[in-house]
């Protein structure tokens, strides 16, 4: 007991320096950094850029637009033949600045000026001068945190443009990203332009992702192709953060009797499509 | 590193203990704030010097190992906090704390700023194959794992432990001298 005291009266500060200072980072660790994150947007506050180097992502923009154009041409020839069209539903979003990039060399992230006070939320979608940029992964008030969708545990499920094979998209650190596709042939040529998928449960579809450039159709376990993201993701400076519901919960285990009709749980909001 | 209750008729933010936590704490605040930035002539191949693990050497360099890992520790839970928690970069952090708490710096290497780049050099690479080593068991253990086969891991580590190593040694100095000379200060007073 006089040892424990002695000890006490000994390390007392020390202890209490160390506990403070693990406690402390446990508790930004709970917090996902967002103190961290919203004192690095006031002091980069007047770094960062306006919208005056625009005209050096026109060419980006043109290639969107490019694509946008062949998307919507397929989308009117399987229109006259379908009736039950559904429109993309990507609402207006936000515009925001890249004020930062990743903390670290393994993920690829991106610090944009608009949080929870902008109404921004984890799980909305953000794209960017040549289409899809990736989505929201943490906010804080006045900044959110994006995982690119060439990050490498980045899933998007996309779809040819052209001849509607589907498949997954998967990052790859760079500003190439492979997909594979789900059929062991499927109707593909270098050029054509991929979208988001009607499948993909965590982006809205039709938003042009970029051109394919190479194809393995050899690849085992299913074919990949090689592709050219057209947005420029090392040297992006502005975003738009769209609103969006992610279907995550389809995922759960629904028990039996419990389950509403054509499979829709009830819980995931209203930005749920079948 | 010695803290005691000393000179106690100063007020509490005059003690010399709370200013060299202070500082302390600051110079961390400083490394986070640094991580996130890009500053041109800071970037190799999109890659930025790795500020916390520059700190936690430059602490541990004259520190014990319990000292070292506690850093290790501390600063892995904040860059956790920036990133996501899994793979954690505790782990790395504290290796690279101990093995330079542990170096036998007195036999091999003097305190000057080229050993202490040397340093930073070797745990960068380290720091990172830690890290690549917790994605490669996780991606062999786990069955519906999100990461790439393990060819492009080990690919993709080489590339940033190197522009990671390279970056982070050249910008150690600026880091490492007024922070050491503040803690000898610290140390030689009275």
């Amino acid at each position: 007991m006089f040892a424990l005291r002695r000890w006490w009266t000994r390390h007392a500060l020390k202890a209490g320096m160390v506990t403070l200072a693990i406690s402390s980072a446990w508790l930004m660790r709970a917090d996902e950094g967002a103190v961290i994150y919203e004192t690095y947007h006031w002091l980069t506050r007047p770094l960062q850029p306006g919208m005056s180097r625009e005209q050096q992502f026109e060419n980006s923009y043109i290639l969107e637009l490019q694509q946008r154009i062949v998307e919507l041409e397929n989308q009117n020839r399987s229109l006259q033949t379908l009736n039950d069209y559904e429109a993309a539903t990507l609402l207006d979003g936000v515009r925001a600045t890249v004020i930062g990039r990743g903390a670290d060399h393994w993920w690829q992230h991106v610090i944009l000026n608009r949080g929870s006070r902008d109404n921004v939320a984890a799980g909305h979608v953000v794209t960017g001068p040549g289409g899809l940029i990736g989505r929201v992964v943490a906010v804080s008030p006045s900044t959110s945190r994006v995982l690119l969708i060439s990050d490498p545990t980045s899933r998007v499920g996309a779809k040819v443009s052209r001849s509607r094979a589907m498949g997954v998209v998967r990052g790859q650190s760079n500003n190439r990203v492979v997909m594979e596709f789900f059929e062991k042939l499927p109707d593909v040529k270098a050029g054509d332009v991929i979208v988001t998928s009607s499948y993909s449960r965590l982006f809205p579809q039709d938003i042009p992702i970029g051109r394919i450039e190479s194809i393995d159709l050899t690849k085992s376990p299913a074919p990949e192709a090689v592709i050219q993201l057209s947005s420029p993701l090392s040297i992006l400076e502005w975003a738009i953060i769209h609103p969006f519901e992610p279907q995550e919960t389809v995922d759960l285990p629904v028990l039996p009797g419990a389950t509403p009709e054509n499979g829709v749980i009830p819980e995931s909001g209203d930005g749920v499509r079948p | 590193m010695s803290i005691g209750v000393r000179a106690s008729s100063l007020p509490l933010w005059r003690q010399p203990w709370m200013i060299n936590s202070l500082v302390t704490v600051a110079s961390v605040l400083v490394c986070m704030l640094l991580l996130p930035s890009r500053i041109p002539g800071m970037e190799l191949l999109g890659v930025a010097p790795h500020w916390l693990l520059i700190w936690v050497v430059a602490w541990s360099i004259k520190r014990t190992q319990w000292e070292a890992a506690l850093a290790g520790l501390v600063l892995g839970l904040l860059q956790d906090a920036m990133t996501a928690p899994t793979p954690t970069h505790t782990l790395s952090l504290i290796v690279a704390g101990v093995l330079t708490a542990r170096l036998q710096k007195q036999r091999y290497l003097q305190e000057d700023i080229v050993s202490v780049a040397l340093i930073v050099f070797a745990m960068a690479v380290i720091a990172e194959t830690v890290l690549a080593l917790q994605i490669s068991f996780d991606q062999l253990l786990s069955a519906n794992s999100l990461y790439p086969p393990l060819g492009r891991i080990w690919m993709y580590h080489q590339r940033v432990a190197l522009s990671s190593a390279i970056l982070s040694s050249l910008w150690a100095p600026a880091l490492y001298y007024p922070l050491n000379r503040w803690w000898d200060r610290y140390a030689a007073e009275p």
